[in-house]
């Protein structure tokens, strides 16, 4: 296999998908690779291989992932979202990763360099990513994990009114975590002698999570900065409570875009509490505006050079406002 | 200094695949050497080798490697082995088990392993030959991590947890009497309360063949006389693999942890011919210095000696200068220890050799037997005044000394001794 040793120079080269003539030798090398691996995956190869058409790579991709994990955690991968996070829900590490990529290469016939793998977290990642080498599509940008410090840092609203602990935000959506802790001075009065998350909080959560979305994921319109002072709910549509949520209970949050269009910003959003359903909301709408000190000036080179321009400057996570995350 | 004993034993070899088994084996000169099915082809002039037994690890892929019974490796742990390594892991857990170590016992800041095993060149070829014909990216993640000669304690120091020292030791077939001599010292010094030594090797085709290159292994064709140390006939050595564990506390631990050990190790010696890279001084001299370095620093005379496990490999070279090294220690005092060379029996285990041939001292020491020295039908003239036992000696050796010598002239020589 002349192509697979080629190295592939330079990330945003895209893979060429055009595929060679599938020979009965091939199709007996890939059964070889792949035979830990469900016969579906092996079957989803082998059209891939023969076609180039990309549909078939998602079922190889999750194949060959659930061949390398242990036994007891395949059910994980049966039902999974693409939130599904490969080192911390499968038990996959980095050796792993790549004894995963050496199959991926073998079997899709491309090559991958190590630097591209260091921001695939989740199985929607990885799903993502090979797709896109496949297409040649460019890459999407990278799930970005926020622990509190960095969202108390870019979000306009702070403690003790902040009801996410850490997120994570993708081109895709948004997921957070917060722990009903007890000492929520709310739950003093809500309810007397029994301390229940009020619905509107969770609701305020989700919309919470929306709001670091708008101000860490895609902007609608590229090269425009949402202002974190001009983001505000304007409604809500769909909202079932569940579950009684309770001190000590770990929400986990999820907001997905549905509609964005200046101004305003549509998510569908859903609450669980371990597997168990909590709350969802059909839709939450925010209004939103653009920062206008971002609008480009004539000449944006500074902004430009040495490829920086990738890295958004952050607010440096100053002592005030650790003290402010932990008060 | 603090005196170490040794506590605890794991065998899995060609002879047995648990104490009780080598013992018999050893006791009834039961041989583990068979005509070895991938030497059986034109090609291949050498055709006795003694593999282990019940386990399979004939596929390049790890997870296509069958054990014996209640034997279950993860996956996660199997894909950084060589089929040394899963010998070595079983040996381990059989000599935890046989000491009655708890898991806080092998954990902690005072507990090293020490180990020896010419790594795994079948592993090794084989990921090469991927890295030439797919390309570089295309090599095992943990191809390094399986086949370099440390593999035995990277994976075992990660799976045990071993917090105290670490590392190998490379003098072909004196390296894992190196490790527990330098075991030994640092128990002695007061460094570590415990440690495990470990031999290993592969002990298939490519970890053996290779030797046929310098004309050093046995041509025979029958399984019951092609290792015969010290016969007239012997016409080179007959590759074994496995894996070795031994246990070694300090008198505070065995008194503390109320076990009963197998023997105490007195000390050791070692010494090197600065002769040959390959070839054995023929006078045997570093031989002679090690075990002359051996028993003055454990304060015994020659004559307290009563057993002796020699290297002996079956050689014609390599047996003749261990002789003439034996008689020039033991003939002036007139001593006649009972001497003889378990490798009839094994075949000859390399790394592992010196790892084992201590287990089987041990073994000898605790249940009051010698085991002979298989397969001589006539003695070499060189042994004239040993007193080389062809049969097993049911009488308790209270002193016993294992010698070893590798490549470079390496020689040690180890002491052990009776606990009464």
């Amino acid at each position: 296999m002349p192509d697979a040793a080629t190295p592939n120079p330079g990330n945003a080269k895209p893979f060429l998908a055009a595929p060679k003539p599938f020979a009965p030798e091939d199709e007996a090398s890939l059964r070889e690779a792949l035979k830990r691996c469900s016969p579906s995956a092996f079957e989803s190869a082998v059209q891939y291989r023969k076609t180039g058409n990309p549909e078939h790579v998602p079922a190889v991709v999750i194949g060959i992932i659930e061949r390398f994990v242990e036994p007891d955690l395949r059910i994980k991968l049966k039902d999974a979202d693409d939130d599904l996070r490969l080192i911390e829900d499968l038990g996959i590490d980095s050796l792993t990763m790549m004894e995963i990529v050496i199959l991926v290469e073998d079997v899709l016939q491309m090559s991958i360099n190590n630097d591209e793998l260091r921001n695939l977290r989740t199985v929607g990642d990885v799903k993502m990513f090979i797709d896109c080498k496949i297409r040649g599509l460019a890459l999407p940008k990278p799930t970005k994990f926020l622990p509190i410090e960095q969202i108390a840092a870019v979000m306009p609203i702070q403690p003790p009114f902040l009801f996410l602990n850490e997120a994570s935000v993708s081109s895709s959506g948004a997921n957070g975590k917060y722990k009903i802790s007890g000492q929520e001075l709310f739950l003093q009065g809500h309810f007397k002698n029994n301390p229940v998350m009020p619905a509107s909080i969770m609701l305020e959560a989700l919309g919470q999570l929306a709001v670091l979305f708008l101000l860490e994921g895609a902007t609608p319109e590229p090269g425009k900065v949402i202002s974190s002072s001009m983001i505000y709910f304007t409604g809500c549509e769909g909202v079932r409570a569940h579950r009684v949520c309770r001190p000590g209970d770990i929400l986990t949050l999820s907001i997905k875009p549905k509609r964005m269009k200046m101004p305003l910003a549509t998510f569908e959003g859903a609450i669980r509490v371990g597997q168990e359903k909590a709350a969802i909301a059909e839709e939450i709408t925010l209004t939103f505006g653009y920062a206008e000190a971002v609008v480009p000036p004539p000449a944006p080179a500074a902004v430009e050079v040495n490829g920086a321009a990738t890295i958004k400057p952050t607010t440096p996570s100053t002592t005030p406002l650790r003290a402010a995350a932990s008060a | 200094m603090p005196r170490v004993f040794i506590t605890g034993l794991g065998f899995i070899t060609s002879i047995g695949n648990d104490a009780a088994s080598v013992t018999q084996s050893l006791r009834e000169l039961r041989h583990g050497l068979e005509l070895y099915p991938p030497f059986q082809t034109p090609e291949v002039p050498v055709k006795v080798a003694a593999p282990v037994r019940g386990f399979n690890t004939t596929s390049t892929d790890a997870e296509d490697w069958t054990f014996p019974p209640g034997i279950l490796i993860k996956r996660e742990l199997l894909r950084g082995m060589s089929p040394h390594v899963v010998y070595a892991w079983c040996a381990m857990q059989q000599a935890i088990a046989d000491a009655k170590l708890g898991e806080a016992d092998v954990s902690n800041d005072a507990t090293g392993l020490y180990a020896a095993s010419g790594g795994s060149p079948y592993l090794m070829g084989h990921m090469l030959e991927r890295m030439h014909k797919l390309g570089v990216m295309r090599c095992s993640p943990l191809g390094i991590v399986a086949s370099i000669s440390g593999a035995v304690q990277f994976n075992l120091v990660a799976h045990f947890k071993i917090k105290g020292s670490s590392c190998g030791f490379a003098s072909a077939c004196a390296s894992s009497s190196h490790a527990l001599g330098f075991a030994y010292d640092d128990l002695a010094l007061g460094r570590q309360k415990r440690m495990f030594v470990v031999g290993a090797e592969d002990g298939n085709m490519d970890a053996i063949l290779p030797f046929a290159g310098m004309r050093a292994l046995s041509l025979s064709t029958d399984p019951a006389t092609a290792s015969r140390p010290f016969d007239t006939a012997r016409d080179g050595f007959v590759g074994t693999g496995g894996g070795v564990v031994l246990v070694l506390e300090t008198e505070d631990e065995v008194l503390r942890r109320g076990v009963t050990p197998y023997c105490e190790v007195m000390g050791w010696g070692q010494s090197s011919d600065g002769h040959n890279v390959a070839i054995s001084h023929p006078e045997g001299l570093g031989l002679r210095a090690a075990m002359t370095n051996a028993l003055r620093s454990t304060g015994t005379a020659p004559e307290a000696i009563d057993y002796i496990n020699a290297h002996a490999t079956s050689t014609p070279i390599g047996d003749a200068s261990e002789a003439r090294a034996l008689r020039a220690i033991f003939q002036p005092s007139g001593a006649r220890p009972a001497i003889s060379s378990t490798k009839a029996l094994t075949g000859h285990g390399l790394s592992l050799a010196g790892a084992m041939e201590s287990g089987f001292c041990a073994l000898a020491v605790r249940d009051g037997f010698m085991p002979g020295s298989a397969h001589i039908n006539q003695l070499d003239p060189e042994c004239e005044g040993l007193n080389i036992i062809r049969t097993t000696v049911s009488q308790q050796p209270k002193f016993a000394l294992n010698n070893v010598s590798g490549f470079g002239g390496a020689n040690v020589s180890i002491v052990f001794k009776q606990v009464r």
